[in-house]
């Protein structure tokens, strides 16, 4: 890596840091799961945006190529810990088969500490790739050339996986819910 | 449609990406079907419940941090 610009202007800094760094954050958790790690990928993004020659000045999408570069970040950490392979990126999303309406309940699960370490749970079995797609997606809100561009995918591949995503996670958040109202 | 066609268009349904024609059928089938709206239904609870519980930011002690060490160069 490049060094910083010595003089680095700490105003710029902090307002750059402080419009991206909230959702670099949350996606370097979603994809980690993993709060050191996270923290580590948010200043390697930073590190490399503020770099000279790192790529990001005079970018008109500044937000894809700082989603893009704590994705590659992302991905190179989960590739050293030899996990999560990437197997399951052309499964068929699943048919939805465990119908429980728990939608009108979501709100107070929330509150629930047991449901919240379901909902980690869930997101972190995803495979990699299916993740990246839900959580900029659904969690970041990004539209979805915007997600598309940030993976270095087509808009229709992002597709796919989005709905195998969400599909995988209503499926075991269902099961979860089952099983619990049954105790 | 099929109940597999209105999974297979979940997805593009909750987005509003489906065109008219599609979207007049998944709707006239979600109003005769029984397990659909709920696939539906938590699906969509699926996604606003991620949205809800993975809004946190960095936060002020990590933000203190981060900037210290981005400051330095990473060096810290």
């Amino acid at each position: 890596m490049g060094h910083t610009d010595a003089e680095l202007d700490g105003e710029a800094v902090a307002a750059l840091f402080d419009a991206w760094a909230d959702r670099i954050w949350r996606l370097a958790v979603g994809m980690l799961g993993d709060e050191a790690e996270a923290e580590d990928v948010v200043q390697e993004v930073f590190l490399k945006a503020l770099t000279r020659g790192g790529g990001f000045e005079g970018r008109s999408s500044a937000g894809t190529w700082l989603y893009r570069v704590a994705h590659n970040a992302c991905l190179d950490r989960l590739r050293k810990r030899r996990r999560h392979a990437t197997e399951a990126l052309d499964g068929e999303a699943p048919f939805p088969r465990v119908l429980v309406d728990w939608s009108a309940r979501a709100d107070r699960l929330l509150l629930d500490g047991e449901a919240r370490a379901e909902l980690d749970a869930a997101v972190a079995e995803l495979p990699e790739t299916l993740r990246a797609a839900f959580l900029l997606r659904d969690v970041e809100e990004l539209s979805t050339a915007e997600a598309a561009a940030a993976l270095g995918i087509t808009p229709s591949a992002l597709k796919v996986r989005l709905h195998r995503a969400r599909l995988l996670l209503r499926e075991r958040l269902s099961t979860y819910f089952l099983e619990r109202s049954a105790t | 449609m099929t109940c597999e066609e209105l999974v297979a268009a979940l997805s593009a349904y909750i987005d509003g990406e489906l065109d008219e024609e599609t979207r007049a059928a998944a709707e006239e089938h979600l109003a005769t079907c029984r397990k659909c709206p709920i696939a539906l239904r938590t699906t969509e609870a699926t996604i606003a419940l991620y949205r809800s519980a993975l809004r946190g930011g960095v936060g002020a002690e990590r933000r203190a941090r981060l900037l210290e060490r981005i400051r330095a160069g990473g060096g810290a």
